[in-house]
């Protein structure tokens, strides 16, 4: 997936603040060197404004004209103190990061988004619709109140299939029994969410028949490669494996990629997790 | 006193430097993964992540974890073996405008006489951290570095394979780490890295399993930064080679509390993850500070905060 983009810290504005959910924020960005080169499936590193240790990883949800916009659930400490931002703050964001989707030539794509596993998906979809493809969004979430921006993705172009874990919207339980249940197949998904449902999207795929691409999670330290500490593995042939000794000489026939930089777009049949 | 006059030059064994700062092991892969966010001709040296005799996959996931003022990581030296590094990687880092330091790691004297000597036969290598105190691959968090007569064992073989400077990399897991250190300087030591992560441990009260695949991992970040001043404090009262003093450094401030303590350079790790730009504004930052407090150069205030003790270094102009 070879989409590496030119990255830099970039000192940004705060544009926009909306809270689309309980705990669910939406903080835009005047970011027009960030906006140019950010592609689907790129994720940003954004420096705490009080000094907090570690940067926190984030999806990039817009990215159009001068504006970069990311969507999270303010959950820890540090997502916390991002959803107090206000506009016209600034605001310090290394990015973009990672390796993203390729949708390629594919006419018929399937996107399935858990959560806020939404907030990396809009970049993607975008990109499928423009390349006149057609697109369904299976969109879960535990109730229907945190089901934000679907109408978005709808006044996009795409098909929109919700599942809520509480039959409070769509189908009752979870997204990717809604994606089995399909009479027609995709040519090919694209995933982000937590990774139980990941897990089951790969599953999913397999038994389908269809390429799957998982936008995976994890805890970042450094989020450029540096450290180590997000792997995932893989198997050795994958394009993506990183340079590493012959399995013989290591004992072992997966290898550690980096979620943070040989990621965090993987190809489905390609990890041993 | 002029910012621009102001000498940040410091010299580590026979390690001459522009600046007092160094990227902490592991932390910084080889500098090319952070060259686009920062200047590296602005930074003192990077210090590779340690690479090991054999090839090791590392641990299992998960890795990391976000604590309170910090983070626990036990990453357990994934690498690629010294035949793979020396073949593949080492070249690369030639081309680093900056120095690059080599680290070591190994599970006996031996292996680490074998890797030192390989790796500093190497001209891109200006320098060894020898890391004898990686708490993520010890049985029961043990390494070379807890204990003083296999301290002076691994050093005295090192010392003996290569000139190039030696750094040791001491634990803070340990109760007289002044007394490691005097070990270290006897069988050779150039200059101390003090100090490693301190051993440490966080569980998750809804599946009752620890949060990192290792169970235990090490601790870094500013909650251990006052660890890190007494340790730097107390090997400097014990020894008289340089120390790198380490430990949640990510302000201006957090570094000289380092040099006043003892340190005559830091290294800046976990707080590259904060932000990239950390370690060019503490240079910047501390040339004005030095400026201010009319210091014609860093060496000046090496230890200033051991009062009444004989300092390694005499300076010239040393007013204190």
């Amino acid at each position: 997936m070879p989409t590496v983009s030119p990255s830099a810290v970039h000192d940004v504005t705060v544009i926009d603040r909306r809270e689309l959910a309980p705990g669910i924020v939406l903080i835009g960005l005047h970011a027009p060197a960030l906006a140019r080169v950010t592609r689907p499936g790129h994720f940003a590193m954004v420096i705490p404004p009080s000094g907090e240790t570690a940067a926190t990883a984030l999806g990039i949800y817009e990215a159009h004209d001068e504006r970069v916009s990311l969507l999270f659930f303010a959950v820890g400490k540090r997502t916390h103190e991002l959803a107090t931002l206000k506009i016209g703050d600034p605001l310090g964001v290394i990015g973009p990061l990672g390796n993203g989707f390729t949708i390629g030539d594919a006419r018929d794509v399937a996107i399935v988004a858990g959560g806020v596993g939404i907030a990396s998906v809009l970049l993607p979809a975008q990109r499928a619709l423009a390349a006149g493809a057609r697109v369904r969004l299976y969109y879960g979430a535990r109730t229907r109140d945190l089901l934000v921006e679907r109408e978005r993705f709808a006044a996009e172009g795409c098909d929109v299939l919700v599942a809520t874990d509480d039959g409070s919207d769509g189908y009752r339980g979870y997204v990717t029994e809604l994606l089995a249940q399909t009479h027609e197949p995709p040519e090919l998904i694209l995933a982000c969410g937590p990774s139980p449902m990941l897990r089951a999207v790969a599953r999913t795929a397999g038994e389908m028949n269809v390429p799957a691409q998982l936008s995976l999670e994890e805890t970042f330290a450094c989020g450029v490669g540096g450290c180590w500490g997000c792997v995932v593995p893989l198997v050795r042939d994958s394009a993506q494996a990183p340079s590493f000794p012959p399995a013989e000489r290591q004992g072992s026939d997966v290898v550690y990629a980096r979620i943070c930089k040989e990621g965090p777009v993987f190809w489905a049949h390609e990890l041993r997790w | 006193m002029n910012t621009h006059s102001v000498d940040l030059s410091v010299t580590i064994g026979k390690l001459e430097l522009p600046y007092p700062t160094f990227m902490g092991s592991g932390c910084y892969g080889s500098g090319e993964e952070f060259a686009p966010f920062v200047d590296l001709s602005r930074i003192g040296a990077v210090v590779l992540k340690s690479v090991t005799r054999l090839p090791r996959l590392g641990n299992p996931t998960p890795r990391l974890v976000h604590t309170p003022a910090g983070m626990l990581n036990a990453i357990g030296l994934q690498n690629p073996g010294i035949d793979w590094y020396l073949d593949h990687d080492v070249k690369k880092f030639a081309e680093r405008p900056c120095a690059v330091v080599g680290s070591v790691a190994g599970f006996s004297v031996d292996d680490y006489a074998y890797t030192v000597e390989r790796l500093a036969a190497r001209d891109e290598i200006k320098a060894i951290e020898l890391n004898i105190s990686c708490p993520n691959v010890a049985h029961e968090g043990e390494t070379f570095a807890c204990d003083p007569r296999l301290t002076a064992n691994v050093v005295r073989a090192a010392r003996a394979t290569t000139d190039k400077t030696l750094i040791v990399k001491l634990s803070p897991n340990v109760t007289d780490i002044a007394g490691i250190a005097r070990e270290a300087e006897a069988a050779g030591a150039d200059a101390l890295a003090v100090i490693n992560t301190v051993r440490g441990m966080a569980i998750d009260v809804e599946t009752w399993r620890p949060r990192l695949g290792n169970v235990t991992g090490g601790l870094s970040g500013p909650a251990i930064r006052p660890i890190a001043v007494l340790a730097v404090y107390e090997v400097a009262r014990a020894v008289k080679i340089p120390i790198v003093g380490q430990g949640g450094i990510e302000t201006v401030t957090d570094a000289l509390e380092f040099f006043l303590a003892g340190a005559s350079a830091v290294s800046i790790g976990t707080g590259n993850f904060t932000d990239p730009r950390i370690p060019v504004r503490i240079v910047d930052e501390l040339a004005e500070y030095l400026a201010r407090r009319n210091c014609a150069s860093l060496r000046q205030i090496v230890g200033k905060a051991n009062v009444g003790f004989a300092n390694p270094y005499q300076f010239e102009g040393d007013e204190g």
